[in-house]
């Protein structure tokens, strides 16, 4: 594959552009820091696909596309399965030979949120990585449903409010845990599996370039901070993704196989789960009196599961 | 290169073999596909003949009838031939995908083998499956026989890839009365099969990398309705293209197909109209009642339900005085949607004739070639009254007390 | 250096991304609203620098979200040191750079989040936030010195 060079940023900012400005986005988004790199970090042909969510919708609004490359959304669940599906065709057309180009390598990769990844395209995902295809499936995880006005997803942390778990007198906002959606793909036997993060951009752009040149179904969760519903400044996206992985609340690592787990990213200095919810509106109930063991848990469920992913890198399971 | 696999001049096949096999001969790239009774020998077909040699295409099994239409669209959209089955709460799930198939315009052929929908659960034929992709946007043929089945399936690649179309397209035959009922079909040779359908000249075609396209985009209230508009004068404007495939059809093969079939019809006072293996029936009783009661009765089918053939259909009933629309399908409080088709057709007709409705045959029901008399024999009288002397709809073949809706008498 | 020739299409920024401006008629809605990217051959095109592309007026490059913007960020290049962190971390594509060094933003495409202010790692800073309609001149003229570190 030809992969561009992620040595260091002034080599990469050498790249072409192939997501374009003038996308809907709000501003400060930091899912096209995330697509924008992906799309960056090869030279090779793409097809991309899309569920619906923020990118989609922010990206394709016609009569203007966002995308310098062939680009499919049909809906909320299946960005899966149209583009293994388009992979396939891709095979069988590279077999016959009917491609416009036959010997052009061309890779396949979709984009889902959350919402689409974790709770109503997660049957599509699950059946797509079970058949094998060659793809890779990126999630963009903001941990709740922006598009359509902040309501939780499975991917939203317990004490979060959204706009349906509400946090009041009576509720600290969403009361279950966020679902492991990494240990899940990769108990797929995926060979590729990986949490990263836009702020460690080289860690990312590597992580993006070993999916993209493994064969096989790969899946890799980004943190994508939100600022219109985890509530702070634009300006904070990346402050914010700072504090997500230096308080380990989003631990870099990535799972080949299904088994050999490699942390990605040490912190030299672990912030406390406190400064991490801080700094986002979303956790500000969090902070009342009554509500403090809310934090206490989710420090520990941090701590728990750093420990479990150390012990897992060091007995290679 | 494929291995050959040998056809005889005439062959016994049901309706989901002979698809299978048009499948094969046009050479399908990919089946996407997820197995649902009685349509899942057509796609284990195209596996066995993609696991022997016999295709050079690809079959995936995917997780569901939705993956099954989303993987036919992203299969369709990356610019190769693309073909599937399913029947009934298959179909059902597959509903929010096919808007999205029509709606980018994409040519892919679904081989819809017709079965009720649940609740109840039932797995024999009725329309109710037809009936819910009515408003989908794709094009539906109806299929009343094997041999129908596999000389539709043909014709649909034609349809669906004609770049004056482009458009996805049903065919429909009724569950096990022709999708298991093993009968004489005609194919035609490997050869001639392929040289009629041709190679897909794709548009728009996702891994031609000279040319990036965005499918999907949104559009919104300044932009859907011009969308739909033209996808729907699409639809409509695909008729004579139909029909010059049909005629190229009928030169290679010797069988005539039109988007509205006749039997009887030229001098008929009263007719009955159908779907599917019902005209089967309906054209032997026609002809026994001509020849019992001196009736004159004729029959019409409907071979292409979208687009609704409202010309051909107010041309072929012009001079029938009593007419009876059967709809095979639960109407859910109104009537059937196939009367309402007819009626329409019907009130801009010089003599406006009337028209009944019978619903028939839910969840397998059979309908009898004494069902289809009473029918007709109810047609005329409404022609020797001069009025509908019957509710307006009725149920055929149905236990119980009498029951009908809308009283035409009025006081 | 704020105006750069770099963009590729002349008709850059006339069209709004706002409903119902500059409609298209009824011929030229395209076929399952399918939208090609570019004019012409496009292949290759991961080589190819903007301007160097025959962008399609489908391509939101084409277009300017520049009314989102209340403020703004100006770029001051006696103080960059090209270290691409503007350019990696914009949402919006907006940071100018060739041959590794940063040239200026995209005013067609900023929509003024100021994350590229928070990642610039100069002292003083090399890009600043300013009001809309400040004067570049005025802005750069009045940029601030070097800060002395603040003590942890």
């Amino acid at each position: 594959m030809a992969i561009t060079s992620v040595k260091n940023l002034k080599e990469f900012s050498t790249t072409n552009d192939r997501f374009e400005g003038a996308h809907t986005l709000c501003p400060g988004c930091a899912h096209s820091m995330i697509v924008r790199e992906l799309m960056n970090c090869t030279d090779d042909n793409l097809v991309v696909s899309a569920n619906t969510g923020c990118l989609e919708v922010s990206t394709a609004v016609y009569p203007f596309t966002s995308w310098d490359t062939s680009w499919i959304h049909i809906g909320f669940e299946n960005a899966a399965t149209s583009v293994s599906a388009a992979q396939v065709m891709h095979k069988v057309r590279k077999k016959k030979g009917t491609l416009k180009d036959n010997d052009a390598p061309v890779k396949f990769v979709a984009f889902g949120g959350d919402g689409s990844t974790f709770d109503i395209g997660f049957q599509w995902l699950s059946g797509a990585f079970e058949r094998q295809h060659d793809f890779t499936y990126i999630c963009l995880d903001n941990e709740n449903y922006a598009n359509t006005g902040g309501q939780r997803s499975s991917a939203t942390p317990i004490g979060a409010t959204t706009s349906t778990s509400v946090a009041g007198t009576h509720s600290y906002g969403k009361k279950e845990k966020k679902k492991d959606i990494v240990a899940i793909m990769a108990a797929h036997g995926a060979p590729y599996v990986a949490q990263l993060a836009p702020n460690k951009w080289k860690l990312m752009a590597k992580g993006f370039q070993t999916a993209l040149e493994t064969e096989g179904p790969c899946f890799i969760n980004t943190v994508s901070p939100c600022c219109t519903e985890w509530k702070f400044e634009p300006k904070d996206t990346m402050g914010i993704t700072d504090l997500a992985t230096d308080s380990l609340m989003f631990p870099l690592y990535e799972i080949h196989n299904g088994h050999e787990l490699n942390i990605l990213y040490r912190p030299k200095n672990i912030i406390s789960a406190e400064e991490y919810l801080g700094a986002q509106g979303r956790y500000k109930h969090l902070f009342k009196p009554e509500y403090r063991h809310v934090i206490d848990k989710i420090q520990k469920d941090i701590d728990d599961n750093w420990a479990m992913l150390q012990r897992r890198e060091e007995a290679r399971i | 290169m494929a291995v050959e696999f040998e056809v005889n001049e005439r062959e016994v096949w049901d309706g989901n073999y002979a698809a299978s096999q048009a499948l094969r001969q046009a050479d399908v790239d990919v089946v996407v596909a997820y197995p649902i009774t009685p349509s899942t020998p057509i796609v284990e077909n195209y596996g066995s003949y993609v696991g022997n040699g016999y295709i050079d295409g690809e079959f995936i099994m995917v997780e569901s009838e939705h993956a099954a239409m989303s993987g036919c669209i992203g299969a369709s959209a990356a610019g190769g031939r693309v073909a599937t089955a399913t029947s009934s709460q298959g179909f059902a799930l597959m509903v929010e995908v096919l808007y999205q198939a029509s709606g980018m315009r994409l040519p892919i052929v679904l081989n819809v083998v017709n079965r009720a929908l649940a609740a109840p659960l039932n797995v024999r034929g009725d329309h109710a499956d037809m009936y819910l992709g009515r408003d989908s946007g794709w094009i539906q043929m109806g299929a009343f026989n094997a041999q129908e089945a596999y000389d539709l399936a043909l014709c649909a690649f034609r349809i669906a890839e004609n770049h004056s179309v482009r458009l996805p397209v049903m065919v429909h035959q009724d569950g096990f009365i022709t999708s298991h009922t093993a009968q004489n079909v005609y194919p035609l040779s490997n050869e001639a099969a392929a040289k009629f359908v041709g190679v897909i000249d794709p548009v728009d075609d996702m891994l031609d990398f000279s040319r990036p396209v965005t499918y999907g985009a949104q559009t919104e209230e300044d932009w859907h309705f011009e969308h739909k508009a033209k996808q729907h004068k699409a639809i409509m404007d695909s008729k004579p293209v139909i029909d010059a495939i049909f005629a190229e059809f009928k030169e290679i093969s010797g069988r005539e197909y039109k988007r509205v079939e006749t039997y009887d019809m030229e001098d008929a006072d009263v007719c009955i109209i159908g779907l599917g293996t019902t005209v089967e029936t309906a054209r032997v009783a026609a002809k026994e009642l001509r020849k019992e009661k001196g009736i004159k009765a004729g029959v019409l089918a409907i071979r292409c339900f979208r687009p609704f053939p409202y010309e051909e259909v107010r041309e072929a009933l012009e001079g029938v005085k009593s007419i009876a629309v059967t709809d095979r399908s639960s109407p859910g409080g109104a009537m059937g949607a196939f009367y309402n088709e007819v009626a329409g057709a019907m009130a801009t007709s010089k003599a406006r004739p009337m028209v009944t409705n019978y619903i028939y045959g839910l969840g397998g029901r059979d309908l009898s070639i004494e069902n289809v008399k009473t029918i007709l024999t109810e047609q005329q009288a409404n022609v020797d009254a001069g009025y509908i002397t019957t509710d307006l709809q009725q149920f055929t073949n149905l236990r119980g007390p009498h029951l009908g809706f809308f009283k035409t008498a009025r006081s | 250096m704020q105006d750069l020739k770099l963009r590729a299409s002349e008709n850059r920024g006339k069209s709004q991304l706002e409903a119902g401006f500059d409609l298209l008629g009824w011929d030229e809605v395209t076929q399952g609203s399918v939208l090609p990217s570019f004019e012409g051959d496009a292949s290759g095109i991961a080589n190819l620098k903007a301007e160097e592309r025959n962008y399609s007026g489908y391509n939101s490059y084409t277009a300017t979200v520049a009314s989102w913007r209340v403020v703004k960020p100006v770029f001051n290049i006696d103080v960059c040191i090209d270290c691409q962190n503007c350019w990696v971390w914009c949402p919006d594509s907006s940071i100018l750079s060739r041959d590794k060094q940063m040239l200026g933003i995209d005013y067609d495409h900023c929509k003024g989040c100021e994350i590229c202010v928070e990642v610039c790692p100069t002292n003083p800073k090399s890009l600043l936030m300013f009001k809309e309609n400040e004067d570049l001149e005025t802005a750069l003229s009045g940029w601030p010195e070097k800060t002395k570190k603040e003590k942890n």
